[in-house]
């Protein structure tokens, strides 16, 4: 199980068919985790839904 | 100084009046933009030169204009990105890839400006595949701003007001994903117009992000880009504008978050054309769109995913053969999820019906294209009192909420700030082109007064 961010990436890149080596993956980190925080800035940017908290 | 090099630098408009007029030959128009752009060539604004063949063109547009032919642009050479198609001549967009591709058509774009009469002078550079604001292409060369060749021009068609601004065409093709077209507009310091969103057909034009790709012409002045827009789009924005009144016109100045990471120096451009535009009959005041947070955001996951779908087959096989930029660009792309990409579209959707209810009370927008001057060619970051941001971040910041919501925005120089030029965007609801022209001709008319 991957377990820090960098292997997170490694995990999602293989899955997506890329082949980085892991220069690469380096490269692609801080990329990478300003994605995530964006996608977090956009999940903010909706409001709750009345199911959100249902389960 | 001969007359035709004088005309080199002139208006498009004036250009093609004075060929119309015979006053002028198409042939030594070319040759003394060719001459130019020798003299120029550090600027590396093309990838491929006009050559011979703009010459044979130069020739039958001669030809025509004896025989007394009519076209809106007829004998009148034309810079194209090299991100369109054109029949017979080599289309690279920006990249290793595409080196050697000679397209057996032209885009839609290009057929309607040879339509027109229009020479097409030379493919510019851009950001390798359009993907980026700097024009630091790695396989064709870096291209340098006119006003200071430390400095960058921006991009992604850099290559095109390059050759606008330094007189090396009379005007140029550009497209425009986040910013390309306005973004270096604004830092070279001429007319850029991003039409609303499918105004202008993108057959044959190399994609880079389907729900954001927009065509558009850089030119010298503002009527000029009106007359390349109409040419371009088949109606007539550009000479309704010329007759449009602007007087009580509504304009909002964009004030908010979004415009709070601003240089002052530009800050004060923007102050100072909202009361020239008072002055001249127009009713100025603020206006916010909170909304506006979230475009970077918003576009940059758009893109991201857009991007990588087109390129979805050699950035698996082939990833060495990009620039170490796109490359990430790419890579980042094809990890972007299907939820997140919907996530995105949702929220473009909330910054899309703000704008419209803030157009309820504006008939236009005021604000700076680019929140800086032109950057020196390298710099990664920005600095704010309030932190750091990616230079290629900011330079889109302001520019990015039109390609999300496919309204049209037009740059126009406003003066300089140290020395180097300021761009102020006016954006306008969807179709309403001749309005901006309208709006930007008066701002033109603040500069030169």
């Amino acid at each position: 199980m991957p377990v820090t961010e960098r292997e997170r990436l490694a995990a999602a890149a293989v899955a997506a068919g890329l082949r980085l080596t892991a220069r690469e993956v380096t490269d692609l980190l801080p990329a990478w985790k300003r994605y995530l925080g964006l996608v977090e800035q956009l999940r903010a940017a909706l409001p709750p839904e009345d199911w959100d908290d249902a389960s | 100084m001969t007359p035709v090099e004088a005309l080199t630098t002139a208006p498009l408009v004036e250009i093609a009046r004075s060929l119309r007029r015979r006053q002028v030959s198409p042939l030594d128009l070319v040759d003394a933009y060719s001459r130019r752009i020798e003299q120029a060539k550090g600027l590396r604004a093309f990838i491929t030169l006009p050559g011979e063949r703009a010459r044979r063109e130069a020739r039958r547009a001669e030809w025509r204009l004896a025989r007394g032919e009519a076209g809106a642009l007829l004998g009148v050479p034309i810079a194209v990105k090299d991100l369109f198609a054109t029949r017979g001549i080599r289309t690279t967009a920006g990249s290793r890839i595409l080196r050697d591709w000679v397209p057996a058509r032209d885009a839609a774009a290009v057929a309607r400006l040879r339509a027109a009469g229009a020479i097409i002078f030379g493919k510019t550079n851009l950001h390798e595949f359009a993907y980026g604001v700097s024009t630091a292409n790695p396989w064709w060369g870096v291209a340098r701003n006119p006003h200071d060749p430390s400095r960058s021009p921006g991009g992604s068609s850099g290559g095109s007001a390059i050759a606008v601004v330094a007189g090396l065409c009379a005007g140029a093709l550009g497209s425009d994903t986040g910013g390309s077209i306005r973004v270096p507009a604004s830092l070279c310091g001429c007319v850029g117009l991003k039409p609303t969103f499918g105004a202008i057909p993108l057959d044959g034009t190399i994609p880079l992000g389907w729900s954001l790709d927009h065509a558009g012409p850089l030119a010298r002045t503002v009527a000029d880009a009106g007359l390349l827009l109409d040419v371009l789009t088949g109606k007539n924005a550009g000479r309704a504008a010329r007759r449009a009144s602007t007087r009580g016109l509504r304009v909002g100045i964009l004030k908010g978050p979004i415009v709070e990471k601003v240089q002052p120096r530009v800050s004060r451009q923007v102050e100072a054309a909202a009361t020239g535009l008072r002055r001249r009959g127009l009713r100025v005041h603020s206006v916010t769109v909170p909304e506006m947070e979230w475009t970077v955001a918003t576009q940059l996951v758009t893109l991201r995913a857009e991007a990588s779908a087109i390129h979805s087959r050699w950035i698996r096989t082939r990833p060495r053969a990009y620039g170490a930029d796109v490359r990430i660009r790419l890579q980042l792309g094809a990890l972007v999820t299907g939820a997140d990409y919907v996530l995105a579209q949702r929220v473009r959707g909330r910054l899309r019906a703000a704008l419209g209810r803030v157009f309820q009370d504006v008939d236009v927008l005021l604000l700076p294209t680019t929140p800086i001057t032109a950057p020196v060619i390298g710099d990664r970051t920005a600095r704010w009192r309030s932190g750091e941001e990616p230079v290629d971040g900011a330079l889109v910041r302001l520019t990015a909420p039109f390609n999300l919501t496919g309204l049209p925005a037009l740059s126009v120089p406003f003066g300089r700030a140290g020395g180097l030029p300021v761009g102020l965007q006016i954006v306008g609801q969807s179709m309403d082109e001749a309005r901006l022209l309208a709006v930007g001709r008066v701002i033109e008319e603040l500069t030169e007064a």
